[in-house]
C-alpha cells in the first residue's frame, strides 16, 4: 500500500542521517572480521548493515522526489521543522520525560513519577490542578501496590532519599 | 488425545488463570479501544513485569489481553470513526457511518458476536493446524527458517507501511539491534564498541516499550486536543436473524483472517482489510452501500481480525516465527519464561500448546460477555482526557523498562527508542518491522551460519540449495511475488489492467 504525501522539514535530513549512521555500522561491521570467511562472527552484521545502507540510499532518492509541504513564503527549515515535526508542547514533554528518568533513581519512583504525572499534566492541558494532584497520588498508589503484590517488581527506592533519612 | 484435553481444560479449572484471563480480555478491549495504547505496547510492557510469574499466568493475562485488544478497537473506529488499532481501520468505513446513523449500538453488539465467531473459528484452526504443521516443520532446513524469517520482515514491512524500502531498512535495523553484543558461537564483540555494556546486548523489551510505548505517547501529543463524542450506544443484542444472515460471510471471512494470519509477519490489520475488499466483491446486494453503514462491511473485518489471532498463532508455536507485532512480543515473553518457540516447543512441551488453546478459548468466552456488557461504562472511560492518560502510560513504561533488570540504563535505552520511533513514524516509517528483525535476528543469524556451513563456506552452493528442495524453493517464489507486487512496474501494470 503507498501513499502520496507531502514531504515534512528535515526529512531528507533525516535520511541523510540514517544512510550516515548505516554506512558507519557497515564499516564497524567490517572491521570485526573482514572478509575472512562467510561464516565469521562480522559476517552476519555486514549484511544487515548492508541491507540498512543499500535502503537507505533508495530512501533518501525517494525522499528527495516528493514534493515539500507547501510553507508561508520567507519560513525558514528549522521553523517549518519545529512546527510541523517538533513542537513545542512536545519538545517540553519530551525534556519532562528526560527529567523524570533523570530523577528516578536520586529521588526514587513514587517521588519522581508523582511529580512527572503532575508536571506533564498541567503541561498537556490539563489546567484544573486539584484533579491533577489527585488523579496522579491515586495512580501512583495504585502502580505502586499493583507493582509490589502482584507482579513482584522492584521499585527504585531513591537513592537520595534513603540518604537522607540514613 | 485424553491428555490433550486435560491441558486444554487447566486454564478453565483453575479460578486464579480463569481470573487472569478475564481480567487480561477486560483490560485488552480497553487497551484496544483507547487510541494511543496498542495491544502490542501493553503485552510489551507486561512482559517485564510478569517475566517472575509461572509461564501460564503469564500466557493467560497476554491471550486475554491481545484478543480483547483486537476486538477493542472496533468500539473506537464505530463511535469516533477513529480505529484504536490498526486491525479496526476497515471496521472505521461502515461502522462510522452506522453511528451517525444512531446504531452505534446495533453495530457494537454486531462486531461482538461475529468477533466472537472469528475468534473460534481461527483457534479451531489453531488447534487442527498447528500439530501437522509443527511435524511438517520438522523437515524445515536451516535455510528455510532463514528465508522465513526474511520473508516475514518483507511482509509486515511492505503491506502495512508507505514504502518498501522503509519497511525493508526498518527489518535490517532490528536485526542489527539484535546482533549487538557477544557473538553466540565466537564470543567476539559485535557493534560493541568497546563498552561492556553493550556486550550484554540490548534489550529487546526496552526497544519494544521504546517503539512501541514512548514514540505513540509522543506521536499522540500531536492531536492531543481531540475530543471525545457521545454516542446512542442502546439496543446491543443483535436478532439471530441478523445473525444468521451474516453467518455465511463471516465464516468466508474468517477462513481469509486464518490464512493471513498464519503468514509470518502479516496480522488482523492486512486481514481485515483483505476481508473488507472480498466482501465489496462478492456481496452483490449489500444492505447499504459499501462505506455507507453496510452491515456487511462490518462483519468481514470484524470476523477476520480475530480470526487472524488464532492463525498468527501457527507460525508463532510451530517455527518460532512471529505471524505479527503482538506474537513477536509473545515470543519475546517466551524467550524469557526459558521456552523456545518452533518445532520442538510442541514435542517437548505439549501441554503449552493445549494449555494455550484452551486459555484463547475461554477468553473468547470472555469477549462474547464483556463484549455485550457495560458499553456504559466504556463510553465513560473513552472520554479519559489524553493529558492524563498518555503521563500515565509513560510511568508504566518508564517502570517495566526498569523491572527487566532494575537498571536505570534499560530506561535510557527506552527513551532513546522512543524518541528515534517518534522521528521514524513522522516520517513513515513502520516501527512493527524492527521488533520483527529484533526478535528473529538470533534465528536468522543461527540459521544462516548452520545453512552455510552445510554448504562448507560455498557461496554458489549456499545459493543453489535455495532451489532443490521444494519447501526452500516455495518460500523463495513467496519472497520474489511479494517484492515484485511493490514494484512500481508492478503496480502500473495492476492500474492499466483494472482500468
Amino acid at each position: 500500500m503507498h501513499i502520496q504525501r507531502r514531504r515534512l522539514a528535515g526529512e531528507v535530513v533525516f535520511a541523510l542521517l540514517l544512510l550516515a549512521s548505516s554506512l558507519f555500522l557497515f564499516w564497524h561491521s567490517y572491521k570485526i572480521s573482514g572478509f575472512s570467511s562467510y561464516t565469521s562472527a562480522g559476517a552476519y552484521p555486514m549484511v544487515t548493515t548492508a541491507v540498512m545502507s543499500i535502503s537507505a540510499i533508495i530512501i533518501l532518492f525517494q525522499t528527495l522526489r516528493i514534493a515539500r509541504v507547501e510553507s508561508a513564503p520567507g519560513q525558514s527549515l528549522l521553523f517549518q521543522f519545529y512546527t510541523q515535526v517538533t513542537p513545542t508542547l512536545i519538545v517540553v514533554f519530551a525534556l519532562s520525560i528526560v527529567g523524570y528518568m533523570m530523577l528516578l533513581e536520586p529521588l526514587g519512583f513514587v517521588i519522581s513519577s508523582y511529580l512527572f504525572l503532575v508536571i506533564s499534566m498541567w503541561l498537556l492541558g490539563s489546567r484544573r490542578l486539584l484533579i491533577n494532584l489527585l488523579v496522579s497520588a491515586a495512580a501512583i498508589g495504585f502502580i505502586y501496590i499493583v507493582f509490589q503484590t502482584i507482579f513482584s517488581v522492584a521499585v527504585p527506592k531513591g537513592t537520595l532519599i534513603q540518604g537522607l533519612f540514613k | 488425545m485424553n491428555e490433550a484435553l486435560g491441558y486444554f481444560l487447566i486454564a478453565w479449572m483453575d479460578p486464579g488463570l480463569i481470573g487472569l484471563i478475564a481480567a487480561g480480555t477486560l483490560a485488552g478491549i480497553y487497551i484496544g479501544a483507547i487510541p494511543g495504547l496498542s495491544v502490542t505496547m501493553a503485552v510489551s510492557i507486561l512482559i517485564s513485569f510478569t517475566f517472575k510469574w509461572q509461564v501460564n499466568e503469564a500466557l493467560a493475562l497476554m491471550c486475554g489481553i491481545y484478543l480483547g485488544g483486537v476486538y477493542g478497537g472496533s468500539r473506537t473506529a464505530i463511535l469516533l470513526n477513529i480505529p484504536g488499532a490498526p486491525s479496526a481501520i476497515a471496521t472505521a468505513f461502515d461502522g462510522y457511518p452506522m453511528a451517525k446513523r444512531g446504531e452505534a449500538g446495533a453495530a457494537i453488539g454486531l462486531t461482538t458476536i461475529v468477533s466472537v465467531i472469528g475468534g473460534f473459528i481461527g483457534i479451531g484452526a489453531l488447534a487442527l493446524a498447528a500439530p501437522a504443521m509443527s511435524d511438517f516443520a520438522l523437515q524445515f532446513h536451516s535455510r528455510d527458517y532463514l528465508m522465513l524469517a526474511i520473508w516475514g520482515i518483507l511482509l509486515v514491512g511492505s503491506l502495512s507501511g508507505e514504502s518498501l524500502y522503509k519497511g525493508i531498512f526498518a527489518g535490517a535495523l532490528g536485526v542489527t539491534i539484535g546482533t549487538v553484543g557477544l557473538d553466540p558461537l565466537t564470543a567476539e564483540p559485535r557493534l560493541t564498541f568497546g563498552s561492556m555494556q553493550l556486550s550484554a546486548g540490548i534489550s529487546y523489551v526496552a526497544a519494544m516499550i521504546g517503539f512501541f510505548g514512548v514514540a505513540e505517547v509522543l506521536s499522540q501529543v500531536h492531536d492531543i486536543k481531540l475530543k471525545a463524542v457521545r454516542q446512542d450506544v442502546s439496543k446491543i443484542l443483535p436478532s439471530w436473524g441478523m445473525v444468521k444472515k451474516y453467518l455465511p460471510l463471516s465464516m468466508r471471512t474468517s477462513g481469509i483472517g486464518v490464512v493471513v494470519g498464519a503468514l509470518p509477519g502479516a496480522g488482523g490489520d492486512i486481514a481485515a482489510l483483505l476481508a473488507y475488499d472480498h466482501a465489496k466483491r462478492s456481496v452483490k446486494n449489500p444492505s447499504r452501500p459499501f462505506g455507507d453503514g453496510a452491515y456487511e462491511g462490518l462483519v468481514a473485518p470484524e470476523s477476520a481480525n480475530n480470526a487472524a489471532v488464532g492463525g498468527a498463532h501457527v507460525p508463532m508455536l510451530t517455527l518460532g516465527i512471529p505471524g505479527d507485532a503482538v506474537t513477536a512480543v509473545i515470543i519475546g515473553a517466551l524467550y524469557i519464561h526459558g521456552l523456545n518457540p518452533g518445532p520442538m516447543l510442541m514435542i517437548q512441551t505439549p501441554h503449552l500448546f493445549w494449555f494455550l488453546v484452551g486459555a484463547l478459548c475461554l477468553a473468547n468466552v470472555f469477549l462474547l460477555i464483556f463484549g455485550l456488557t457495560g458499553i456504559r461504562v466504556f463510553c465513560k472511560i473513552m472520554e479519559i482526557p489524553k493529558p492524563i492518560l498518555l503521563p500515565l502510560i509513560l510511568v508504566l513504561s518508564t517502570i517495566g523498562a526498569y523491572a527487566i533488570n532494575n537498571n536505570v540504563v534499560d530506561v535510557y535505552w527506552m527513551l532513546g527508542f522512543g524518541v528515534f520511533g517518534y522521528f521514524m513514524k513522522m516520517y513513515g516509517f513502520q516501527v512493527a518491522p524492527i521488533i520483527l528483525g529484533i526478535i528473529l535476528g538470533p534465528l536468522m543469524d543461527r540459521s544462516y551460519r548452520q545453512a552455510m556451513i552445510s554448504t562448507e563456506g560455498d557461496l554458489l552452493a549456499y545459493f543453489a540449495s535455495f532451489f532443490t528442495s521444494p519447501i526452500s524453493l516455495t518460500i523463495v517464489v513467496a519472497m520474489a511475488l511479494t517484492l515484485i507486487t511493490q514494484t512500481p512496474w508492478w503496480q502500473n501494470w495492476r492500474k492499466a489492467k483494472t482500468a
